[in-house]
C-alpha cells in the first residue's frame, strides 16, 4: 500500500510553524511525498523532544520512500511473474516501440521505463515516464494491470 | 532463442552471456528459470538407482523391452515431434499402448478442432483482429504468463489499433477469483459460476431468444459486444473440461449457436510445450490423438496410461519427459513399483528415482533442436543454445535399432 499525504500529515507538528518554508504543514506533506522536501527540514520535529514518539513513527512511515524511484514506483520481484502485462500497456513503450512491446513481443527499443529479465520486471529509465519531471500525469496503467501487486505507487 | 518453458513458445527470448552467468530476457519467469539453471539437477544414467554409464543403461533397456509383452510408452509432451515420430514408431513396433498427458488435459478439445467440429484459430490471427476474448475455467496468468500481454488482450494488432482500453472486451469465467478475472475491470466481465453447463444453457436459453436463468443481463450484454464484431475467440482451460463433466455436445451447441450470429473459435489453452504435436502426429497416423493401442488398433479409455496402470495392464513403462510419479494420483502412481520403468529424462524428478532404467537425455529447445507445435498448432523450429551428444531423438533411435536386432 502507498503512502497518503494525510497519513504524514498526522504524525507532523500541525503547528503550520512556517520554519520549513511552506505555508502549512499539510503542504509540506504533500512535497515530501513528490520528494521535493526532506522530512528534516521540518525543525520542530527534530528539535523539540514531545516530538520523539511521532518522529519515530514517521521516519518508519517513511522508509519505502527511500526505496522508491523517482516516481513513485515500487517493484515488488518477489510477487511479479514476468507476464510483461505491464510493459505492453505502457503508452509511452506503445508509442516509442509500436512495433515490438505495442504488439506484444519484446521490448526492442533502447533504454525502456521497464524490462523483463530473469523472469522479473525490473526498472531501467524513468525519465521517460509519463510520471517523471515537472510536467507529469498520474499514469497508473502499469500497476492496474498487475493482478499480483507486484508494482505499487508511493501515493497508494 | 526459442522459450519451451511453456506452450506458448515465445520466439523473442534473448540470452546474454555474461561471463558465465546467463541473462535471460523477455522470457517470463518459468522460461527464465529453465534456462538459467539448465545445468541443474541434472539425471544420470543409472540402474535400479547405481550410476552406469550410458552404454550399459541402453543395454538394460533393451533387455527389458525386449522381454516385455504389453509395453505402454507415455508422456512426450516436452520433446520435438522428430522425438515423438520415433517414439510411435517404436510403439508401432511393439505392439504397444502410447499414450500422453493431453488424456487427462485437453486432447479431447484437440481431436474436435482436428475433425473440425469446432472452429480454431491462431493466435497472430487473435492479436490481430480478436474483440471479445473468453478465458472459461483457466488462469493463462499463471500457467502461460505471457498468454495475454503476448497474444491476446493486450497487444495492439492489424485492426485492434487502440489496444485492451477500447478494442478488446474480456470475459474470465472461473469458479473463483483468480489472477486473471481481477485483470477484468473496464470493458470486461467475471462470470463467478458454480456449475459451468448453467453457464453454457444460459448461453444457450439467450441465443434462442429465451431468458436465461442466471446472469440473464451480462450473458445478454456479452452477445450484443460479440456480435459487433466478427472474431471472436474462447479460450478453454482444463476447468472448462471438467467443468462440462463429458458433455461436450451441450458446448459444441452453444459454439454452433454462437457461430450462426457472429464469428467465434475456440483455441485450447494446455501447458505442455509440445502436446498438440503429440495429438497431430498421433492423429495423422491412427486417426486418434492420443490413449491409443497399436495391439487393439483403437482408442479407449481402458487404453489411458492410469488407466492401463491401475488395472494392472502392463508389464513395462517407457516414460519420456514426465514425471507421473508426481502428476498422477497416488492410487494410481503407486503401481509403477509393481512393473519396470524406463524413464528419460533430462532432469532428476520423482519418477527418476524409482527407476529400473535412467536415460539421461538433453531439454529440448535449449540443447537439443526440433520443431514443436504451439498450442494453436503453428509449427516452430526451435533454436537450441546448444547442440547435446545424446538427445531424444538418438535415444530413442538407438532402442528402436537394438530391438528391430532383436526381431
Amino acid at each position: 500500500m502507498g503512502i497518503t499525504p494525510m497519513e504524514i500529515y498526522k504524525l507532523l507538528p500541525k503547528t503550520n510553524c512556517k520554519r520549513c518554508g511552506e505555508t502549512t504543514c499539510m503542504s509540506f506533506a504533500f512535497k515530501i511525498i513528490n520528494k521535493e522536501k526532506k522530512v528534516e527540514e521540518c525543525l520542530p520535529l527534530f528539535e523539540e523532544s514531545k516530538y520523539e514518539k511521532q518522529r519515530e513513527e514517521l521516519l518508519d512511515l517513511l522508509k519505502p520512500l527511500e526505496e522508491a524511484t523517482e516516481t513513485g514506483l515500487i517493484v515488488d520481484e518477489s510477487k511479479c511473474t514476468g507476464c510483461a502485462n505491464c510493459i505492453v500497456v505502457c503508452p509511452v513503450h506503445a508509442a516509442e516501440d509500436p512495433y515490438g512491446a505495442g504488439i506484444g513481443y519484446g521490448i526492442k527499443m533502447e533504454n525502456p521505463i521497464l524490462r523483463v529479465e530473469d523472469g522479473v520486471v525490473k526498472v531501467e529509465n524513468l525519465k521517460i515516464c509519463r510520471r517523471y519531471g515537472k510536467n507529469r500525469i498520474l499514469c497508473v496503467a502499469c500497476r492496474e494491470n498487475c493482478p499480483t501487486d507486484a508494482i505499487t505507487f508511493l501515493e497508494g | 532463442m526459442i522459450c519451451t518453458g511453456c506452450a506458448l513458445l515465445c520466439d523473442d527470448v534473448i540470452i546474454i552471456n555474461d561471463s558465465g552467468n546467463l541473462k535471460v530476457r523477455n522470457a517470463c519467469r518459468r522460461g527464465a528459470k529453465l534456462i538459467a539453471n539448465y545445468k541443474n539437477l541434472r539425471a544420470d544414467a543409472t540402474i535400479n538407482g547405481k550410476k552406469v554409464n550410458y552404454e550399459e543403461a541402453i543395454e538394460r533397456v533393451k533387455e527389458i523391452i525386449n522381454n516385455s509383452e504389453s509395453l505402454a510408452i507415455y508422456g512426450m509432451d516436452t520433446i520435438s515431434i522428430e522425438a515423438q515420430k520415433l517414439a510411435i514408431e517404436l510403439a508401432e513396433r511393439k505392439e504397444a499402448y502410447i499414450d500422453d498427458n493431453s488424456t487427462f488435459c485437453l486432447g479431447d478439445f484437440v481431436e474436435m478442432i482436428l475433425k473440425k467440429e469446432i472452429p480454431s484459430t491462431t493466435l497472430d490471427e487473435v492479436r490481430d483482429y480478436a474483440y471479445v476474448i473468453f478465458y472459461w475455467g483457466t488462469n493463462p496468468f499463471h500457467t502461460l504468463s505471457r498468454h495475454m500481454s503476448k497474444f491476446t488482450y493486450y497487444p495492439r494488432g492489424k485492426r485492434r489499433q487502440r489496444g485492451y482500453e477500447e478494442d478488446r472486451f474480456l470475459v474470465v469465467v472461473d469458479v473463483r477469483r483468480s489472477h486473471t478475472a481481477k485483470l477484468a475491470k473496464k470493458n470486461a466481465k467475471f462470470f463467478e459460476v458454480r456449475d459451468d453447463l448453467e453457464l453454457i444453457q444460459a448461453f444457450i436459453d439467450a441465443l434462442d431468444g429465451k431468458p436465461p436463468k442466471i446472469f440473464a443481463n451480462d450473458v445478454f450484454r456479452v452477445i450484443k459486444e460479440m456480435e459487433k464484431s466478427d472474431f471472436n475467440v474462447i479460450f478453454g482451460g482444463l476447468g472448462l473440461r471438467y467443468g462440462l463433466k463429458g458433455k461436450y455436445d451441450k458446448f459444441l451447441e452453444m459454439i454452433r449457436k454462437m457461430n450462426e450470429r457472429t464469428k467465434v473459435y475456440f483455441i485450447p489453452l494446455g501447458c505442455h510445450p509440445n502436446m498438440r504435436g503429440f495429438n497431430e502426429l498421433l492423429y495423422g497416423i491412427t486417426g486418434y490423438v492420443n490413449k491409443y493401442s497399436f495391439k487393439d488398433k483403437e482408442s479407449k479409455e481402458d487404453f489411458a496410461f492410469y488407466n492401463l496402470l491401475f488395472e494392472e495392464k502392463i508389464d513395462t513403462a517407457l516414460i519420456i519427459g514426465t514425471d507421473p510419479l508426481n502428476s498422477l494420483p497416488f492410487e494410481y502412481a503407486k503401481k509403477l513399483a509393481k512393473i519396470n520403468v524406463i524413464v528419460i529424462d533430462p532432469r532428476e524428478n520423482f519418477t527418476t528415482k524409482i527407476a529400473d532404467v535412467v536415460l539421461p537425455s538433453a531439454i529440448t529447445g535449449i540443447e537439443c533442436g526440433g520443431k514443436m507445435k504451439r498450442i494453436d498448432g503453428v509449427e516452430i523450429t526451435l533454436e537450441p543454445m546448444i547442440e547435446a551428444e545424446i538427445d531424444d531423438v538418438s535415444i530413442i533411435k538407438s532402442i528402436l535399432n537394438l530391438i528391430m536386432e532383436g526381431i
